[in-house]
């Protein structure tokens, strides 16, 4: 579904990602994990463009996604991404929020964008704020919002960087949970998170980045139990 | 000698009603020019090609960099210098317009890069292109923060219109002037100048503050 084949990526004179190979089949939950500043946000970003790529191919169902002829907005309706600060927009509420891309985008039409909204709502147990601005919800409820508004598009895969990291603590379960229902639909989603128990409850596979490149990439059993590395050793020491 | 001032000035007071309208006429359609030249200035100077951005810039910077009186004797004594006559209404509209549109797209420009960048990556993500980002997502949230700076800019553009005057527009300065060399009441008239000066900004800052009330409703 997703192939990534020696991707580089520079800001400038510093190299973030280098040199990055991987494959995500269709219906897997591949956790990235790793220190800040490892280039975890930067490969994600890679894999809808919201980069653009130095060196190297991305795939994703085939068509190269970093290619002079790609479509940019057609491949981003495909890929979902969800933020840490959540990025709704704050001038329309939250069914609004929900249908402006399906209406604008795709050319829905407005009813069956709401009824789509509205089962999304339900989904993500926010039905009640429907009419509601996102200055008035909470955090765990706006990144709840964000995640249906992402959906809307039916994406085929779901981006996620650390979509609980600006939450307050009693509020990260709430998130997860809607994560791990979606993950249980079998959608193909990349969540780069520092919630070890959603990446060893939930995680098909867990990468583990440093520097730039993924050091060691296994199941999660694997990953905390016995990693191979020693940078993957002494960083799980540090978060375990 | 109180009743003759009060007669004077009630002859005065329809020459300078008449100016009074010229000078809000003159500044709407040179209001209108300056948002439509600045909304494409700001645009231009936030959007992706060099070009665009160059282009914009200096124009901002010639505009802001010269007086705006000289902008004016440019156009009404300059362009009929090399062929070109607007006549003086249109020279006063065009360099009222033209110089305010430099100051709206800088408030322009700064309006929508203070949008956190999030919104626009928001709005990329979920499939739209980037005119469809500016056009639902940035746009309408920078415009509630320039209205008030647009509010403030507009204030001094009515304001600076009295300069047309110079270039024989019978605006409200201009009439007070006319008065006041056949009767001498420099004081008294120019003083019934400003007091009208000011009800017409006044009016323009209450304007401007209800236009700002009505665009908060949503947050
Ligand atoms: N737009 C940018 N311009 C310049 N440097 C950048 C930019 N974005 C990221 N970087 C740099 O790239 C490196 C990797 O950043 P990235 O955000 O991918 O790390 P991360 O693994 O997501 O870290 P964190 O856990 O803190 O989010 C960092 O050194 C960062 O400073
Ligand atoms: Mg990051």
């Amino acid at each position: 579904m997703i192939k990534v084949k020696d991707l580089h990526k520079s800001f400038g004179d510093l190299e973030v990602l280098k040199g990055i190979d991987e494959e995500i089949t269709k219906g897997e939950v591949v956790v990235v994990i790793g220190p800040s500043g490892s280039g975890k946000s930067t490969f994600l970003r890679c894999l809808n463009l919201l980069e653009d790529i130095t060196a190297g191919e991305v795939f994703i169902n085939g068509a190269q996604i970093n290619s002079p002829q790609a479509n940019i907005n057609e491949i981003r309706q495909n890929t979902g991404m969800v933020f840490q600060h959540f990025n709704l927009f704050p001038h329309k509420n939250v069914l609004d929020n929900i249908t402006l891309a399906p209406v604008k985008v795709k050319g829905v039409k407005e009813k069956k964008a709401e009824e789509i909204a509205y089962d999304l709502l339900k989904k993500v147990g926010l039905k009640d704020k429907a009419m509601a601005y996102p200055s008035q919800l909470s955090g765990g409820q706006k990144q709840r919002i964000a995640i249906a508004r992402a959906l809307a598009m039916q994406p085929e895969v779901m981006l996620f960087d650390e979509p609980t990291s600006a939450l307050d603590p009693e509020m990260v379960g709430e998130v997860l949970a809607v994560m791990k229902e979606l993950a249980h639909e079998g959608m193909t989603m990349v969540v780069v998170t520092h919630e070890m128990g959603f990446a060893r409850e939930v995680g098909d596979r867990v990468l583990f980045m440093d520097a730039g490149v993924i050091v060691e990439a296994d199941n999660p059993e694997n990953i905390f139990s016995n990693p191979q590395e020693e940078r993957t050793k002494s960083f799980l020491a540090k978060i375990l | 000698m109180l009743v003759d001032k009060i007669e004077i000035l009630q002859q005065a007071f329809p020459h300078l009603m008449r100016g009074a309208a010229v000078t809000v006429r003159i500044t709407t359609f040179a209001v209108m020019i300056g948002i439509v030249i600045g909304t494409i200035l700001g645009l231009a100077r936030v959007s992706k090609s060099k070009i665009l951005q160059g282009v914009s810039k200096t124009y901002i910077e010639f505009f802001r960099g010269t007086p705006l009186l000289i902008q004016l004797f440019l156009l009404h004594f300059g362009l009929p210098n090399i062929g070109i006559d607007l006549g003086n209404y249109l020279a006063a509209i065009l360099g009222l317009g033209l110089n305010s549109g430099a100051y709206v797209g800088e408030i322009v420009r700064s309006g929508i890069i203070s949008i956190d960048k999030g919104q626009m990556e928001a709005a990329r993500s979920l499939g739209m292109s980037y005119y469809e980002a500016m056009r639902y997502v940035i746009l309408p949230q920078a415009i509630k923060r320039v209205v008030p700076p647009l509010g403030n800019e507009f204030i001094a553009l009515l304001k600076d219109s009295s300069l047309v005057s110079i270039i024989a527009v019978q605006d409200l300065t201009r009439q007070g002037r006319l008065i006041i060399s056949r009767n001498y009441e420099s004081f008294l008239i120019f003083s019934a100048v400003a007091v009208i000066y000011f009800v017409m900004t006044f009016m323009m800052t209450r304007l401007v503050n209800w236009a700002e009330r009505r665009l908060s409703v949503s947050d």
